[in-house]
C-alpha cells in the first residue's frame, strides 16, 4: 500500500468519524441533552454492534496476511479475555454496560438481536467474487470502528458516567477502547497494508471496496439507526422536461 | 377460498443513501402493502407502488381506493383456485376495474390486492408460485443502476458496480452532462459490461436525438422513455431516426398502451413492471404479447421495492421464454430495513436465485410492517375499512 492509499484511507475514516462528531445524535448524548430513551438506544446499539466482535475478529484471523498474524491473534485473545490472566472478554463488559444502564432486562433479546445480525451477514449473498474482497470490507469496517473508538470512546464513557451516572464498572467497555484502540488503529491500519499488498488487491479498487464498507456511514447507522443522508445531486435541473412532467414534480409527485 | 379481512400498510422505509433522476428525487420507500386472510387463516401479502408520474397514483389516493372499490368487491367472495397461469388471468378478471379521474390506471392498487391474493391462495395450496409460472432459467442476473448524479460521483457508482462484478448497469439521464457522465461510465468499467441508459422523459424529441447521437459511441444497449408519455407519433419518429434502440416504460402502463405501441411501431423494448401494470397478470400479458411480436422485454422495477415486488418480479422474470435486462432486488443495497424474513438482494455479479418456498416464496414480517407503517387501515370483513393509525 502506496503512503497516499494509506493517507486516502486515514481521511475516509476522519471523515466517517468526524461525520458521527457532528451529527445531533452524538452531540446530545456527549452534552447530556439527549433524553433517557436516547440513551437507551445508543446503548442498544453498542451491544448489537459489538457483542458477536470475537466472532468477526476471528474470521478476520483466518485471512490475516502473515505480517500482520500475530497482531489479530493479539486482538481476538483480548476479544475474548484471553490475552493476560485477569482478562475480561468485552462482551462481558458489554453485558455489565447494559445492566449499568439499567438495561439488563433487554440483554436476552439484544443478545438474540447481535446473533440474527451476525446471521444475516453470513446468509444475505455475498456482494463480492472473493474471500480476498470480502475480508477486506469486513477488515475495514472492523478498523474503522477501532479508529473511531479510539477519539470517541474517552468523551462517550465521561458523558456516560456525567448524564446517567454510570459507574466506571458499567463504562468500562469505552475506557478499555479509548485505550487500547489508539494501538489497535495503527495495527488495524497496517492491518490493511498488509492484506492489499499480500493479496494484490489494486489500490483504487481496495480504497471502493472500502468506500462501500463505510456506506451508510456505520456508526451512524449501527449506534443510531441513521441512514439516508442524501448524496446524489438535487434533481430538476433540465429545462427540456415536459411541462406536465415538471407540474408533478411541483406538486411533490416522486 | 374465501377473503375475510385485510390490512393496508403505508410504509415509509428511509433508503440507505438518496435516489435522483431527472423525474423525482428520492429518500425513502412508500410503499403500500396490502395483507389478506382468508378463511382458513392463511396469510397473503402484496404491494404497489404508486407513483404519479407513471399511473397517476398517489399513496393516500391508492389506500382509498382499496378501501372503498377493490377490496368492497372480493371480500367473503369465493375465489378462483390459482391452479394455471390461466386462473391468474382469471383472477385479474374477478378484480373490478374502474376509472379514476386524474389516474391513468390503477395499476399500484391492483397490484397490491392481486399479489396478496395470489401469495394467499398460493400459500393455502402451499404451492409455489413457480409451480404456476413455471420457470425457464434458475438463476437471474440483475442490472445495477446508476442515478442522476455528478460526472464524479457516477464514476464511483460506476467503479462500485465493476466491483460487486454488474455486467449490466443502467445510467439515469437528463442533464446537462449525459455525454460526459457515459464517458465516464464507459472507462470505468470497460468494453465488456452492458450500459443502457434512461431519461425518464426528461428531453424533447431534437435533444433526446442529439444526446443519443452522442453517447451512441459508447455502445448503448437501450435508452428507456426518452420522451414524456405522449403522441406515439413522436415515439416511431424518434425510434426509426436513434442510433439506440428505444424502450418504453412510463408510455406503457395499459393494455391499451401496449396495444397502440405495438400497432404504431413505436419501441424496439418494453420495460414491464409488476405494480405498474397491475399485478402478475397484466404484466405477463404484456411481456408474452411483446415476445409474440418481437419485441425485447425487460422486468422493471420501482425505485424502493421491497421483497414483495422483489419476490414477484423474480418469477415472472423466469418465466418468460427471453428476458433483456432485469431490475430490482436491491434489498439492502438501498432500504435500510427490509420487510422480509429472508435477504432477497442479489449477490456478485447480480445473481439471485429463483425463489422456491410457498406463495411469492418470501417470509413477510407483520410486526416489521406495523413498526414501519405511518398509516395502518383495517378492511373488514363487511366491506368497510377503518384507519388504525394516521
Amino acid at each position: 500500500m502506496t503512503t497516499a492509499l494509506r493517507s486516502r484511507i486515514d481521511t475516509l475514516f476522519a471523515t466517517k468519524v468526524a461525520e458521527l462528531g457532528g451529527s445531533p445524535e452524538f452531540e446530545g448524548l456527549v452534552r447530556g441533552t439527549a433524553t433517557a430513551t436516547d440513551y437507551d438506544r445508543f446503548i442498544e446499539g453498542v451491544m448489537r454492534t459489538h457483542l458477536r466482535s470475537p466472532q468477526l475478529v476471528a474470521f478476520l484471523y483466518a485471512l490475516a496476511p502473515p505480517a500482520v498474524l500475530d497482531h489479530l491473534l493479539a486482538n481476538l485473545l483480548e476479544e475474548l479475555g484471553r490475552d493476560e490472566p485477569s482478562g475480561i472478554a468485552h462482551p462481558a463488559l458489554l453485558r455489565e454496560l447494559a445492566i449499568g444502564a439499567g438495561l439488563g432486562s433487554q440483554l436476552p433479546t439484544l443478545e438474540t438481536e447481535a446473533t440474527a445480525e451476525l446471521t444475516r451477514l453470513i446468509v444475505e449473498p455475498l456482494l463480492y467474487g472473493t474471500l480476498r474482497d470480502v475480508g477486506l470490507a469486513a477488515l475495514g469496517e472492523i478498523v474503522a470502528f477501532e479508529y473511531m473508538l479510539a477519539r470517541v470512546a474517552g468523551p462517550v464513557a465521561r458523558a456516560l458516567g456525567r448524564h446517567l451516572s454510570l459507574d466506571p464498572g458499567a463504562v468500562a467497555w469505552f475506557t478499555h477502547h479509548a485505550e487500547v484502540d489508539r494501538g489497535h488503529a495503527a495495527e488495524g491500519l497496517a492491518a490493511l497494508e498488509a492484506h492489499v499488498a499480500h493479496y494484490g488487491v489494486p489500490e483504487e479498487d481496495a480504497l471502493t471496496i472500502l468506500e462501500l464498507a463505510l456506506s451508510p456511514n456505520p456508526f451512524l447507522k449501527r449506534y443510531f439507526g441513521v441512514v439516508g443522508r442524501p448524496i446524489g445531486r438535487p434533481i430538476g435541473r433540465s429545462t427540456e422536461r415536459p411541462a406536465g412532467l415538471r407540474r408533478a414534480v411541483a406538486e411533490g409527485a416522486s | 377460498m374465501r377473503l375475510v379481512s385485510g390490512t393496508v400498510y403505508a410504509l415509509s422505509i428511509p433508503f440507505v443513501e438518496a435516489f435522483a433522476h431527472s423525474a423525482a428525487g428520492r429518500t425513502r420507500c412508500d410503499s403500500v402493502v396490502v395483507r389478506v386472510v382468508d378463511d382458513a387463516g392463511t396469510e397473503g401479502f402484496g404491494e404497489g407502488v404508486a407513483r404519479p408520474y407513471v399511473t397517476g397514483e398517489t399513496v393516500p389516493g391508492v389506500i382509498d381506493h382499496l378501501g372503498r372499490v377493490l377490496w368492497p368487491a372480493l371480500v367473503d367472495r369465493e375465489l378462483v383456485c390459482l391452479r394455471s397461469e390461466a386462473d391468474l388471468y382469471a383472477l385479474d378478471a374477478a378484480i373490478p376495474g374502474r376509472e379514476v379521474a386524474g389516474w391513468i390506471a390503477d395499476g399500484a392498487s391492483r397490484a397490491a390486492l392481486e399479489l396478496a391474493i395470489v401469495d394467499c391462495a398460493l400459500r393455502r395450496q402451499k404451492w409455489s408460485l413457480g409451480r404456476l409460472l413455471k420457470p425457464r432459467r434458475h438463476r437471474l442476473v440483475y442490472s445495477g443502476v446508476i442515478p442522476e448524479a455528478s460526472t464524479e460521483e457516477t464514476r464511483r457508482r460506476a467503479r462500485q458496480m465493476k466491483l460487486v462484478g454488474l455486467g449490466q448497469i443502467k445510467v439515469k439521464l437528463g442533464g446537462g452532462d449525459d455525454v460526459e457522465r457515459i464517458r465516464a461510465v464507459r472507462e470505468t468499467v470497460g468494453p465488456e459490461v452492458s450500459l443502457r441508459v434512461d431519461a425518464n422523459g426528461a428531453w424533447t424529441p431534437a435533444r433526446a436525438l442529439a444526446v443519443l447521437r452522442a453517447i451512441a459511441p459508447f455502445a448503448i444497449a437501450a435508452v428507456e422513455q426518452p420522451l414524456g408519455r405522449g403522441p406515439i407519433d413522436d415515439l416511431r419518429r424518434l425510434k426509426d431516426a436513434s442510433p439506440i434502440p428505444i424502450m418504453v416504460d412510463e408510455s406503457l402502463v395499459t393494455l391499451a398502451d401496449a396495444e397502440a405501441l405495438i400497432a404504431g411501431r413505436a419501441a424496439d423494448y418494453f420495460n414491464v413492471r409488476v405494480s405498474k401494470h397491475g399485478g402478475l397478470a397484466r404484466s405477463l400479458e404484456i411481456a408474452r404479447w411483446a415476445g409474440e411480436v418481437g419485441i425485447g422485454v425487460q422486468i422493471g422495477c420501482h425505485v424502493g421495492e421491497t421483497a414483495i415486488l422483489s419476490a414477484a418480479g423474480r418469477h415472472l422474470a423466469a418465466a418468460l421464454d427471453e428476458v433483456l435486462f432485469v431490475e430490482g432486488s436491491y434489498g439492502s443495497l438501498l432500504l435500510a430495513e427490509d420487510v422480509a424474513a429472508e435477504a432477497v438482494r442479489f449477490g456478485h455479479g447480480g445473481v439471485a436465485p429463483v425463489l422456491t418456498g410457498p406463495g411469492l416464496g418470501i417470509q413477510v414480517l407483520e410486526e416489521r410492517l406495523r413498526r414501519l407503517a405511518h398509516t395502518i387501515v383495517e378492511l373488514g370483513s363487511n366491506g368497510g375499512s377503518s384507519c388504525l393509525r394516521s
